[in-house]
């Protein structure tokens, strides 16, 4: 071809073409991932292992649904021990190594605030945790971050009221001495005094292996009529209602949702009795029992039984792993609102779309339409466990807080 | 070396890089360091980060463990007094230090606080030696955690939720990205290896050593046992504590457990892997202990895909592998991946007339 100045022209427009297609492409990726930190070693490791097949049903069945806006979207999981450190360093592998993360998924509230301060500029992403503390929930610090539920300070608000209405005047606080365990305790103790309850013990404990006799004791000494555990996940809570039920003592134990699930309380019943009879505690979703009003339910219950075939997970969904599906749900739907406007992914338009979420169907996690209010969602509802049935079983109506 | 390496005046002898090897190890190394800092991925980079910072704290562990010879458990302590002393005299002394110069006071500030501590956690040492040194020590770290924890004084460390930590400014140039700090990290943890080289060739450093051989001689020697351990102890934990004081400046956030047992856990294994009382032992310690997990986890990654079921089997196999490659490191060669590198140079020194 001869090369005039018409034929130059028409070369570089193509070349232009050809070079700019790489930068049409990118704003749509081949997949999106969501990617997390999950404790699959150390203290949490039994919720870490329960919760990571979850991750991979609510990868499939995204996908079924066209991902987002059409992208598949894969899911990644690392291993954090349950050190915040480690999860931060997963994360920022996670940055530099996936340059279509749209999500993050962390597991603890140590990582969730080690890592708030970095989510800035192009370190920011949508993040959901395992974690409900209280601080998390700040659109106007962070808007990155969010609660799939109440806050812990939320869930103890519902368990004194709770008290409250069922006329208890005392109550004792037994917590971890952790960030978890600490968290609500402050606010709790203020609520109490606003609502006319006195808290006569405030006890902390090792996260594990505590000295049961000594807190048992001194709950006795104090005399509480209902006991608030917070803090703990698989230990400690069951053998501290055990001890204290071999006291002899009736005060009434509580927990939040870390210490509401079955599975811990089926194996602390078939080993040790039936002492766990009559625990309450606060849970922000339905049972993955409690179908008849929950089409999500119905449809994860199919795919389980179909991918978890002979493990635990094949007939039950595990309160933790409810929570991360509910937190990766409300993270995907903020998306598609994003994708479906037909704008490019951003963390901030992410976040924007997910502080607007108003009246949103979860297909049945909570009793009814929910709303993200600064970042959050403030419903749950009082479960009891029953020994003989091995189900926790509403003892309350839905509260909003 | 035993070939080309004549000195010819004391001066050349003097010299902290005394050859030509040497020398072009350590300015090809500097080069290296640039190219890699220019060109690197944010994964690498992030890496790299991480292998500084944990360096810093293991030159001065080898200080003290290395030359000294007086084993702690505890340096944990100085790190975490390192990062929580920068940032809590930051915040302090925002306002009446201007933050373009606060850096050249807030450091100095923590490494000489961590010194100081040094001292003090050091006392026990003149009394005991060995594992009963090493329980004494690790009560350091127990105490430091337990006081950065403490209610009382979380209006300033935190307490249990930690504190969020400001960007280096340096002159009115923001190091708020991980590239930046892999310059300041790079640079610092260069510096501080030359530093450790020149120590031991010093009086100072002589006197560590022999205290390491033998106490009891280096006493007969006229050497200060009091004065000596005590030095070796704030010097090492100087170093931790700019360690520390970079550490806050990476990460945007400190939280106490990230100072606790293990990390004084992780700074001796990477120096017993590395190699003891040697300069670039601490540098070959961190390559292993930092890069085999992300290696093993990326290796393992790749074998085994994204499935969930995997990640589960992933977690502890990773961990067992890990475990498993240091005990073969400390069978295979006690003296520490320094020692394998040098037979190796040692050979292709000698080649082809003797091997090993």
């Amino acid at each position: 071809m001869k090369l005039n100045r018409r034929s130059f022209l028409a070369s570089s427009a193509a070349a232009t073409a050809v070079m700019g297609t790489p930068m049409i492409l990118k704003a749509q990726p081949s997949e999106y991932v969501v990617a997390s930190s999950l404790p699959l070693t150390g203290p949490f490791a039994t919720a870490g292992q329960l919760v990571s097949p979850a991750l991979k049903m609510f990868e499939a069945i995204v996908n079924e649904d066209g991902g987002i806006g059409g992208v598949p979207i894969r899911t990644t999981i690392e291993d954090s021990g349950y050190v915040p450190a480690t999860a931060l360093a997963n994360y920022q592998r996670a940055l530099a190594t996936e340059p279509n993360m749209v999500m993050y998924y962390g597991d603890s509230t140590g990582f969730m605030k080690l890592v708030a301060p970095e989510l800035k500029g192009d370190n920011a992403t949508l993040m959901g945790s395992t974690s409900f503390a209280s601080d998390l929930a700040n659109p106007a610090e962070n808007p990155y971050q969010y609660l799939p539920g109440p806050s812990y300070e939320d869930q103890v608000d519902i368990l004194l009221q709770n008290i409250k209405d069922a006329g208890g005047s005392t109550v004792a606080f037994i917590f971890s001495n952790t960030e978890f365990g600490r968290d609500p305790i402050e606010h709790g103790k203020k609520k109490a005094e606003e609502l006319g309850i006195k808290v006569v013990l405030e006890e902390a404990t090792k996260a594990q292996g505590a000295d049961i006799p000594t807190h048992v004791t001194k709950l006795a000494q104090s005399g509480a009529e209902h006991c608030i555990l917070q803090g703990y996940v698989t230990g400690v809570w069951p053998q501290l209602i055990g001890g204290a039920r071999q006291f002899g003592l009736p005060t009434q134990f509580h927990g939040t949702f870390w210490g509401m699930e079955k599975l811990i309380a089926d194996r602390v019943t078939a080993e040790a009795g039936p002492f766990l009879d009559g625990y309450s505690g606060v849970m922000p979703y339905r049972y993955s029992y409690d179908q008849e009003e929950a089409p999500a339910y119905q449809r994860y219950a199919a795919f389980q039984k179909k991918a978890f075939a002979g493990t635990p997970l094949e007939n039950y969904m595990p309160t933790w792993g409810l929570q991360s599906l509910v937190s990766l749900n409300l993270g995907i739907e903020a998306l598609r609102r994003v994708a479906n406007k037909g704008e490019e992914i951003t963390a901030d338009r992410a976040a924007e779309e997910l502080a607007g979420i108003k009246d949103f169907d979860t297909g049945g996690f909570f009793g009814g339409p929910v709303s993200m209010v600064d970042n959050k969602i403030g419903t749950g509802r009082v479960y009891t466990y029953k020994a003989d049935s091995g189900l926790f079983v509403p003892s309350s109506d839905w509260f909003t807080v | 070396m035993i070939n080309a390496n004549l000195k010819s005046t004391y001066a050349a002898d003097e010299r902290v890089l005394n050859n030509r090897y040497k020398q072009m190890f350590v300015y090809g190394m500097a080069l290296l360091l640039a190219v890699f800092g220019a060109f690197a991925n944010d994964y690498l980079i992030l890496i790299a980060c991480k292998m500084g910072l944990l360096l810093i704290a293991v030159v001065g562990i080898n200080v003290l463990t290395g030359y000294t010879g007086l084993v702690s458990l505890g340096h944990a302590a100085f790190v975490a007094i390192g990062a929580y002393s920068v940032t809590i005299f930051q915040n302090v002394t925002a306002g009446f230090i201007p933050d373009p110069v606060m850096i050249f006071f807030a450091v100095p500030f923590a490494v000489f606080l961590a010194a100081f501590i040094g001292v003090i956690v050091g006392l026990p040492s003149l009394r005991v030696k060995g594992l009963y040194l090493a329980v004494a020590t690790l009560a350091a770290n127990f105490i430091v955690i337990f006081l950065i924890e403490q209610d009382l004084f979380a209006p300033w460390t935190g307490g249990m939720v930690g504190l969020t930590t400001n960007a280096p400014n340096i002159f009115g140039w923001i190091l708020d990205s991980k590239r930046e700090m892999f310059g300041l990290i790079a640079l610092v943890g260069f510096v501080t290896l030359l530093m450790a080289q020149n120590l031991i060739r010093t009086r100072i450093g002589r006197a560590f050593i022999a205290i390491r051989d033998r106490d009891y001689s280096a006493e007969i020697l006229g050497i200060s046992l009091l004065k000596y351990k005590l030095m070796s102890f704030s010097i090492s934990a100087a170093f931790c504590g700019l360690s520390g004081a970079l550490f806050a400046y990476f990460y945007a956030r400190i939280l106490p457990e990230q100072f606790e047992l293990d990390l004084s856990l992780e700074l001796v294994a990477a120096l017993i892997v590395g190699g003891m009382g040697r300069t670039m032992g601490p540098v070959f310690g961190v390559i292993i202990i930092v890069m085999v997990p992300e290696v093993i986890k990326i290796t393992f990654g790749a074998l085994t895909g994204d499935a969930a079921g995997m990640a589960q089997l992933r977690a502890p196999l990773q961990e067992i592998a890990f475990g498993a490659l240091l005990v073969f490191f400390l069978l295979k060669e006690p003296l520490g991946i320094n020692q394998i590198v040098d037979r190796m140079l040692r050979a292709a020194n000698r080649w082809p007339f003797a091997r090993g």
